[in-house]
């Protein structure tokens, strides 16, 4: 048999009691104003310009669209000949800060097994940095109707672009001798940003 | 913008206040007051609680009413206080101090923050008819305070 004791000579004097309800009353008030604060954290989000946009070039193919967060390059190539675009689109950084990027293939057409791939032997993205010293360069050669990317995983690694300069991209395109004029190739690529 | 559950906050708060007030007068008071004050404080936090895991649920109306609710109870037992001190106790001074110190700010606060938030919801809900009470009790209640800090105005006439 459980006996329950219970003690009646604890008597608490006042200002304990009050300590006690104080004490309770900064937790209680505490643990409430944590509740709301959490409540009224909104988050805003505001529209700004790219920090590193895209720009014109002193060598951008003809029919080409450049925009500050998007460019269309309307490039050709030619049959057993090697075309260059020195600097076909520019990459500045517009921050006084620098910021690392990289490129990363998106999607490319016609798809790895269709027989249209054969009409390409390369095309070639080369970054330059402002002083025309090769960084890095993301490469889309073809094999037996096959894509074949370098880096293979389709991405570059991050490089760190100054503050304040525009670097280039190289744009190198090649086809076989038994391409068909009038084929299209539409690749997308997407430069990732660190903030 | 305000959120609706600045009044569970609010409320929350006067019963901190009330559980400390009743404690320092605790020869007024039955001994269970200031605890049950604690935990009339801790159902605030419930509120809150519901509040943040209901937010995506619960509509603004719903949020507003029941946190309402509970400013209205928190503000009930304020005036219950100075009500309890002024009749059942026979306190007339600690009544009055009561009065002016506790009832007629807070509840002069809340008036401030319905009304305040009413304005800034664009009165979606039908809360002109709430502050016209909250405005209606908080003009009652100062000419209660300035008679019993003054009872030789009634006299005068």
């Amino acid at each position: 048999m459980i006996k329950l004791k219970i003690i009646k000579n604890v008597r608490l004097k006042k200002s304990s009691k009050f300590l006690i309800l104080l004490l309770a009353s900064i937790l209680v008030g505490t643990a409430n104003a944590a509740i709301f604060y959490s409540l009224t954290m909104q988050p805003q989000v505001t529209v700004s310009a790219p920090v590193i946009k895209f720009d014109h070039a002193d060598d951008e193919p003809s029919g080409s669209t450049v925009d500050d967060a998007w460019c269309l390059l309307a490039a050709k190539s030619y049959p057993n000949a090697t075309l260059t675009y020195e600097q076909a689109v520019n990459l500045t950084n517009t921050d006084s800060a620098p910021h690392s990027f990289m490129l990363r293939c998106i999607s490319i057409t016609p798809a790895n097994g269709n027989s249209e791939v054969g009409n390409w032997t390369s095309i070639k993205f080369l970054v330059y940095n402002s002083t025309g010293g090769y960084v890095f360069s993301l490469n889309f050669t073809v094999s037996s109707n096959n894509w074949v990317l370098a880096p293979v995983s389709g991405q570059t690694a991050y490089y760190s672009i100054p503050a304040s300069t525009s670097w280039s991209i190289r744009l190198e395109t090649l086809s076989p001798a038994t391409a068909t004029e009038g084929k299209v190739c539409n690749i997308q690529i997407a430069v990732d940003v660190q903030q | 913008m305000l959120l609706p559950e600045l009044f569970a906050l609010l409320s929350s708060d006067l019963f901190l206040l009330l559980s400390l007030l009743t404690c320092l007068l605790e020869e007024r008071f039955p001994k269970a007051i200031p605890y049950i004050y604690q935990v009339a404080a801790l159902m605030g936090f419930g509120h809150l609680m519901v509040s943040k895991m209901f937010l995506t649920v619960f509509d603004v109306d719903l949020r507003f009413w029941y946190n309402f609710f509970y400013l209205a109870v928190g503000l009930a037992n304020v005036v219950a206080v100075n009500v309890y001190l002024a009749v059942s106790k026979k306190t007339w001074m600690l009544a009055k101090v009561w009065s002016a110190s506790v009832t007629f700010p807070t509840v002069f606060i809340s008036i401030f923050f319905v009304y305040n938030y009413g304005y800034l919801q664009g009165a979606i809900f039908p809360l002109l008819t709430v502050d016209l009470i909250l405005i209606l009790s908080a003009a009652i209640l100062g000419i209660a305070v300035a008679v019993l800090l003054s009872p030789k105005l009634l006299r005068r006439r």
